[in-house]
């Protein structure tokens, strides 16, 4: 048939033809380098650190300053305990003295050890009961 | 409230020479931890005293005359502490009580009571042996553990 037929539509390529389809892997380089990265850590580290010594130290101080108060108190307490170890020794002494009167040769509160250093009792007897006792 | 006679509660019933009664200094450990510096530099000869005769022969009668010494320094001071600075005093030792003895969770009520026994009796906290060129942790403005 030569009559001029109706223009139609077909699928066509766009004009320029497709885009180019990418297959290649495209994964770029970004962000801090690897020597930025290991400067960015050690300084988080370092700064952990400062601040973890900065802590040891003042709990050091915190320890000093609980010591010093301990041994600021030491001569009031010890004066306490040997007064009250003195009342120990000094009733026993009256018990041993009540104990032993009618034995013959028996010399109250002597030494049995062989040094002259005060060696502190390894028993002490000192309760009323046995001050009544005798 | 359970110790009217103010004596030590392990010496309660014991013998006790005729004659030779003597009274104790009777604090608790709050006030006594909160005191201490300030005994450390009121009663410091005493202490010495007692310290170097304890060092001569350990026997606990050897050294009684300077044991009693310290006793009365002691009870002296809490006294004066009392008298002078009682509000501040109590504030610290409470204050101690409910926080297990740790100096450095009561700095509040410590710098208060420094304060006021620095004005009043002219006694002053001193920490020996603090390395040079740091300021005493009892004096930090911003210490790190800060309660």
């Amino acid at each position: 048939m030569s009559a001029p037929q109706q223009p139609y539509v077909q699928d066509m390529p766009p004009q320029g033809g497709f885009a180019r389809v990418q297959y290649k892997r495209n994964i770029p380089a970004r962000g801090p380098s690897g020597a930025a990265l290991f400067a960015g850590l050690t300084a988080i580290v370092a700064y952990g650190w400062y601040w973890n010594i900065q802590g040891i130290r003042e709990r050091r101080e915190i320890r000093r300053e609980q010591t010093w108060a301990r041994i600021h108190l030491v001569p009031m307490l010890q004066a306490e305990q040997d007064r009250h170890e003195a009342r120990m020794l000094a009733q026993q002494e009256e018990i041993e003295r009540k104990a032993m009167k009618d034995v013959p040769g028996w010399k109250v509160g002597e030494k049995v050890y062989h040094t002259d250093r005060y060696v502190p009792p390894t028993v002490l007897v000192a309760d009323n009961k046995f001050l009544n006792l005798f | 409230m359970s110790n009217p006679d103010n004596t030590p509660l392990f010496s309660r019933g014991t013998y006790t020479q005729p004659g030779a009664s003597f009274p104790e200094v009777g604090a608790s450990s709050a006030p006594l931890t909160s005191a201490a510096f300030f005994i450390g530099a009121f009663c410091k000869e005493y202490n010495e005293d007692f310290m170097l005769c304890k060092a001569e022969n350990a026997d606990p009668r050897h050294c009684l005359k300077e044991g009693r010494k310290v006793t009365r320094c002691t009870i002296d001071l809490l006294a004066k502490l009392k008298a002078n600075c009682g509000d501040q005093f109590k504030a610290h030792w409470t204050c101690l009580d409910n926080k297990n003895h740790e100096l450095n969770r009561c700095r509040a009520e410590e710098r208060a009571f420094n304060q006021c026994v620095f004005d009043k009796l002219g006694l002053s906290k001193h920490i020996p042996d603090t390395p040079k060129g740091e300021e005493p942790i009892h004096l930090k403005s911003r210490p790190i553990f800060d309660y």
